[in-house]
């Protein structure tokens, strides 16, 4: 083979000249070509070569092969392009180089066993395939933490003409089995130069579990080739694989990967996996080659601190890994740098979200500057808070401007905040330390105190708080110039001598960025200074005259500038002096027996810093006859005071003042105004609502004080305390005069307006004065405003009557309590009798009058009240009644069972005395005095009653007429009370006829033989039969007569029988009792009645 | 004896217990000539080890408790893993009870170095893993200490009765430190657990040994 290259080059360029030279016979050649070629068509189907297919896999050399009829010792003789270029050959295959593009004829010439054949071709590079050579895997290498897998392989470049792309397929396959995982396409470029090529992939499935298979091919795209291209074979696969131990192992291990990715997690184990936990999470088993599996877990979740465990579990065993997901470092936030000290820069951050990744896999920090190039890494300590970000970073000398950058960084990733400070504008002031306060005087202080820091290059702003006790708070800045450690002092003036402050500090820098924290608070007492003025004084002479009494005020604390440690008092006349001796502090008066000569009093404080100067005050008084007492009333909680204004009074005014009850001389305090003003108002916590207290008002003129007003006055007026204290003088029948007395000035607790005096009907005892104020009622009210008087003649009142007399004084401030007296006022003779006559004389001419006018009209009056009554019995209307009362017991009147006294009244008159009322009630029996002896009739009006327990009666008719006679032995005194036989006694009464009046327990005395009347007695008595005394009746109830008539049992039923037998019991006019029986029943009346008139 | 008077002495925050033990130990150290009682030092070691065997169980359960699930599931176990490097407290009652006074004190002893050691190790892994868990941290510490302090108490009895001392074995040299984190997790529970199987264990070897010398 590698001789047929040698000897082919020359050839090719001989032909080249040759057909050069040859190019005149051209025509010729083409001619007999055509005949040839058509020989050789014909003898193709004698076993002629065919089917010439030419390739190439570097475009130089073309690959040509074709068909021959098989046999031993065949050689072809190739010729190219007409004999311009032979071949001998053995093979049916040859090298030629490339040719050019065109149609080139290609004739083959097979000689065999002496025969020969020829064939044409026509070869055009179209025609030829391009075809690279099967490429290589150099090297397969495997990164096994990463699951990556390295592929690297030469492209041969070199042996290409020119530059082509050239186009890479690498096939990855997984398991025993070869399973496809991917085939990856790869670009590159052929540069005439082998190269070699380098690719990598990162696995899903860790490369440790499954072995992984890569084979390559390639494709050449040459765009100088015009024939067909295609990919070249593949190359011989190439694997990976984990020679493992016998221990089982769990893949990947302890990777740290981004919250929310997909990871497999694949275990070489040899038992076979029962099950895979992610977690608490049970995951499907994926099964690689021999026992060992895999499982896929997708969006993983954050882990805890110590990561999250995957765990695979087989019989007797359990293995696994650990996985921590999180985040890549959040970029730092709130990046801010100062210095406390000018000397170390503290830069803090807040690391944003949390990463969830700790330990060796936590975020690590470094700040760099980028002017210096320096940088400092953050140390992590042992607790480590989210609060305490915190780099120092050493100052660089005269250096101002820093630019630094924060980094952060994790196996995650990594995050930066950036900062460009100029550090002295960031001077966040350690706290002052040291301070101290010393005296410069009584105004003055010196504060000191130490700042660490090297403040040289700038100025600090500190600022004072200076608090004094009772007062506001007062703040001074000041600006001093920074130094380099060290103390500083400041000079703090325009304080009060003798106060005590409390001073504290605390600075920044000039450049204001934040204070230092408030230095600890220092007291500090000012020194004393002398009393900036005298105290205020005044005089009063003492009540005999001989004496002046000096008062004056202890200083105000800022007046005083120190402690008071005693007064001096001094009075002088005409230039002459004369000291008192030293009066200590806690006194504040003196008293100076003096003359009455003009003498000045200076008094004057000392301090321990020396003596206030002097105030003075003229002794002398000057009298002033034109003064009266004023009254004044306080608005609020003080009294105001006016006056006119004096061009006289050319010192000041004083107003002093005392409880007006108070001893003398008379003084509680005192006040100055200035001799300009011309009112004051005078406030004090000494005064009292309802005090009464006396106000003076002095004017100062020349050298001496003159009494210009007197007031008395209240701040508030109260109502008095007590009533006014009041007796009655004297006391008529219409006048009563009383006289009251004035309240003491302490208990009228106001100026009194006037007194209300009450008086009215009321005896002690009553209630009556209560509604004194409020009630209409005959009470009347005199209000009495002059003061002066002092007594009252109340006119026009009852004789004999009880007054009730209440006196009440008022004040502004309201009304007093009440005083209250009763009165009663004397009798009034004439007017008693005159009251006696008078009815007296009416009632007899009234009396008389009516006598006669009664007697005259009296037969119109019994006309007109007592008409004439028509007789029952007449009436055919009640006639009924009689067989209405045998059958029924209904009609019997009411009996009531316990009429005890009956029994005894009847016993005592039998048949004659208790009838009459009986009679008189019922008129039926008024009819029948002509019908039998007057005992029949008192019989039948008996029967007549019927007791009201009816229903017995009902049952036993018969029982009851035979039990007739029987029931009179029942009529016996001791018999009180027989409630069964009552009523059968009574059925017996009625049929046997009732002999007068009988009492309804017992009626029935009569004998049988009196049975024959009983009918008629039936008839008569079925009309009521009242128990009562019918003429009470009528006088108490006009009504009853007619109730009567009706015969209904109502009328007998409501008076109950103990008071009407009461009634007809004890009749008084039994004589009476046979007439009226012959009367009507209402004449009856009207007859009664008559004898009283 | 001085040398680990010395390195026990270092550690001056000992729990009560092994400040006890550590008095008693230098007592006994300064009259070396005095006839030794091994009564006491046993009592003492016996109360120690009751006192252990009181934070065991808390022990085991707040380490399970940072390693999360599976660790963390309520009635996790693993029998089926043991470290080679530490010996394992189960042994039959048989054998236990024929041991004598001093193999069986050796035993404890040498279990004991193991565990204090691998407490060491188990809470450096616990410093990577759970950083922020002070509460681990310082239960596997307290457990390291109170190990320190029984192996103390045994040193004396053995003193005492007159034993040799067996020596120390670095145990640790073969504890693999490239391991996972996961096997960093296997290994403090089983060290864990083996502190209380081998606690449980002593309390019952000192029980023995308090019988058989009352004081």
């Amino acid at each position: 083979m590698d001789m047929y290259f040698t000897s082919r080059r020359p050839l090719w360029m001989v032909d080249s000249k040759i057909m050069k030279a040859r190019s005149d016979f051209q025509w010729l050649f083409s001619s007999v070509l055509l005949l040839y070629l058509m020989n050789q068509v014909n003898s193709q189907k004698k076993g002629v070569p065919h089917d010439l297919t030419c390739t190439t896999s570097n475009l130089n050399l073309w690959d040509c092969s074709w068909k021959a009829p098989s046999g031993h010792g065949a050689r072809y003789e190739v010729c190219i392009d007409n004999r311009f270029i032979c071949y001998q050959l053995a093979k049916t295959n040859m090298k030629i180089p490339a040719l050019a593009r065109g149609d080139h004829e290609i004739t083959i010439n097979a000689q065999h066993d002496f025969r020969s054949s020829t064939s044409k071709f026509t070869l055009n590079e179209e025609n030829v395939s391009l075809i690279p050579d099967t490429p290589e895997i150099l090297n397969l290498s495997a990164e096994f933490s990463t699951s990556t897998l390295h592929i690297k392989w030469n492209d041969k470049g070199s042996i290409f003409p020119h530059h082509s792309n050239a186009i890479w397929q690498i096939k990855i396959l997984r398991k025993k089995r070869m399973e496809i995982v991917t085939i990856v396409t790869h670009n590159t470029t052929l540069n005439g130069k082998d190269t070699v090529h380098e690719w990598s992939w990162t696995s899903d499935i860790p490369l440790e579990c499954v072995t992984h298979f890569v084979s390559i091919r390639c494709y050449i795209e040459d765009l100088h080739f015009s024939g067909h291209k295609e990919w070249s074979r593949w190359s011989p696969v190439k694997n990976i694989s984990w020679s493992s131990g016998s221990q089982p192992k769990v893949f990947p291990q302890d990777k740290v990967i981004l919250v929310g990715s997909n990871i497999t997690f694949c275990c070489v184990i040899q038992e076979q996996v029962l099950s895979a936990l992610i977690g608490n999470e049970q995951c499907p088993l994926i099964h690689l080659d021999g026992e060992n599996v895999a499982i896929k877990i997708y969006n993983i979740s954050i882990s805890q601190s110590s990561g999250t465990n995957v765990v695979f579990t087989t019989d007797n065993n359990m293995v696994g890994t650990v996985v921590f997901a999180g985040y890549p470092p959040d970029s730092p936030q709130e990046l801010s740098c100062e210095t406390h000290d000018l000397k170390e820069i503290i830069c803090t951050w807040n690391p944003g979200r949390v990463t969830g990744l700790l330990g060796p896999r936590n975020t690590s920090y470094t700040l760099h500057e980028s002017f210096s190039g320096k940088k400092t890494a953050f140390k992590r300590t042992d607790e480590p808070t989210n609060e305490s970000y915190q780099l120092l970073f050493q100052l660089i000398p005269n250096q101002e401007i820093y630019n630094f950058t924060l980094n952060a960084q994790n196996p995650l990733g990594q995050s930066e905040a950036t900062i460009l400070v100029n550090i002295t504008q960031r001077v966040y002031p350690h706290t002052p330390t040291s301070f101290k306060v010393k005296d410069t005087n009584s105004t003055a202080v010196t504060l000191s105190w130490d700042l660490l820091g090297s403040f040289a290059k700038i100025n600090l702003l500190c600022q004072i708080e200076i608090n004094k006790s009772n007062s506001e708070q007062e703040l001074r800045n000041i600006t001093v110039e920074g130094l380099e450690n060290s103390t500083y002092l400041v000079t703090l003036d325009k304080l009060n001598p003798y106060t005590n402050y409390t001073f504290r500090i605390r600075c920044a820098s000039e450049t204001f960025w934040k204070w230092s924290n408030w230095t600890i608070e220092k007291q500090h007492l000012t020194i004393e200074a002398i009393p900036s003025k005298g105290p205020d004084t005044w005089r009063e002479w003492s009540s005999d005259g001989k004496n002046l009494i000096i008062y004056w005020k202890p200083l105000p604390i800022n007046e005083a500038n120190g402690r008071i440690l005693s007064y001096n008092v001094s009075c002088s006349l005409d230039e002459k002096t004369q000291s008192l001796s030293e009066i200590p502090d806690r006194q504040h008066k003196a008293e100076i027996q003096l003359d009455k000569n003009d003498y000045i009093i200076s008094v004057v404080a000392k301090n321990s810093a020396g003596s206030s100067p002097p105030s003075k005050i003229p002794s002398m008084e000057i009298p002033n006859d034109d003064l009266k007492i004023e009254k004044a009333v306080g608005v609020g909680r003080g009294i105001s005071l006016t006056w006119n204004y004096d061009p006289n009074m050319t010192c000041d005014y004083v107003i002093k003042w005392c409880n007006s009850s108070g001893p003398r001389p008379c003084l509680m305090d005192w006040k100055k105004v200035p001799s300009n003003r011309t009112e004051a108002v005078i406030e004090s916590d000494e005064f009292q609502p309802g005090v009464r207290y006396h106000f003076f008002l002095y004017g100062c003129r020349n050298r001496g004080y003159q009494l210009l007003r007197s007031v008395i006055g209240y701040i508030e007026e109260l109502a008095p305390i007590v009533a006014p204290n009041f007796t009655v003088e004297d006391t008529s029948a219409d006048s009563i005069i009383v006289k009251w007395e004035d309240i003491p000035v302490e208990e009228l607790r106001g100026f009194l307006r006037g007194y209300l005096f009450y008086f009215g009907k009321g005896e002690r005892g009553t209630s009556k004065m209560r509604g004194l104020e409020s009630g209409p009622s005959d009470v009347k009210v005199k209000n009495i405003t002059d003061l002066s008087q002092k007594t009252l003649r109340i006119a026009d009142l009852q004789g004999k009557t009880s007054y009730h007399l209440v006196l009440r004084a008022y004040t502004s401030g309201g009304i007093g309590p009440e005083k209250s007296m009763y009165v009663v006022t004397k009798e009034n003779s004439v007017g008693l009798i005159i009251a006696i006559l008078i009815p007296v004389a009416v009632a007899v001419i009234v009396g008389v009058v009516t006598s006669i006018l009664c007697y005259r009209k009296r037969e119109w009056i019994k006309e007109t009240f007592y008409p004439d009554i028509p007789n029952p019995e007449n009436c055919k209307a009640l006639q009924f009644q009689k067989s209405v009362c045998e059958g029924s017991s209904a009609l019997k009147t009411l009996e009531m069972n316990p009429c005890t006294p009956n029994n005894v009244e009847v016993l005592e008159t039998r048949s004659t005395v208790p009838k009459i009322e009986d009679t008189e009630i019922i008129s039926p029996v008024a009819q029948h005095p002509e019908d039998g002896s007057e005992a029949e009739p008192e019989n039948h009006v008996v029967v007549s009653y019927c007791p009201p327990i009816i229903e017995e009666e009902i049952a036993n008719p018969a029982v009851d007429e035979a039990g007739g006679t029987s029931q009179v032995i029942y009529i016996d005194v001791q018999s009180m009370y027989q409630p069964q036989a009552k009523p059968e006694e009574e059925q017996e009464s009625d049929s046997g006829g009732g002999s007068g009046y009988k009492p309804q327990m017992h009626l029935p005395i009569t004998s049988p033989v009196e049975d024959l009347t009983a009918d008629d007695d039936l008839d008569k008595t079925t009309g009521y039969r009242p128990q009562a005394n019918v003429n009470t009746w009528n006088l108490v109830s006009p009504d009853s007569p007619r109730s009567t008539d009706s015969n209904s049992e109502i009328v007998s039923f409501g008076s109950p029988c103990s008071i009407n037998s009461r009634q007809f019991l004890i009749p008084p006019k039994d004589e009476d009792s046979p007439k009226s029986s012959g009367g009507g029943w209402s004449f009856t009346n009207f007859f009664q009645n008559k004898p009283n008139d | 004896m001085d040398r680990k008077e010395q390195e026990l002495g270092a550690d001056l925050w000992f729990p009560l217990p092994v400040l006890l033990y550590l008095l008693t130990l230098q007592m006994l150290t300064r009259s070396p000539a005095a006839p030794i009682s091994p009564a006491e030092p046993i009592r003492q070691a016996y109360s120690l080890a009751l006192y252990m065997q009181k934070n065991t169980s808390t022990l085991l359960q707040t380490y399970l408790e940072y390693q999360g699930s599976p660790f963390s599931d309520p009635g996790f176990s693993a029998p089926e893993l043991q470290l080679s490097s530490l010996p394992p407290a189960a042994v039959s009652f048989k054998t236990w009870h024929a041991l004598e006074d001093g193999e069986r004190l050796g035993r404890a002893q040498e279990a004991f170095l193991a565990l204090t050691q691998h407490l060491q190790l188990v809470g450096d892994d616990q410093i990577d893993l759970n950083p922020d868990s002070p509460i681990l941290l310082a239960q596997l510490g307290g457990a390291r200490l109170r190990s320190q302090g029984l192996l103390g108490n045994m040193a004396a009895i053995m003193t005492a009765l007159g034993l040799p001392i067996p020596p120390e074995e670095d145990t640790l040299g073969l504890v693999p430190f490239e391991a996972s984190a996961f096997e960093r997790k296997c290994r403090g529970y089983i060290v864990t657990r083996e502190y209380g199987h081998w606690t449980d264990r002593a309390v019952r070897d000192l029980a023995l040994l308090k019988a058989k010398y009352p004081i």
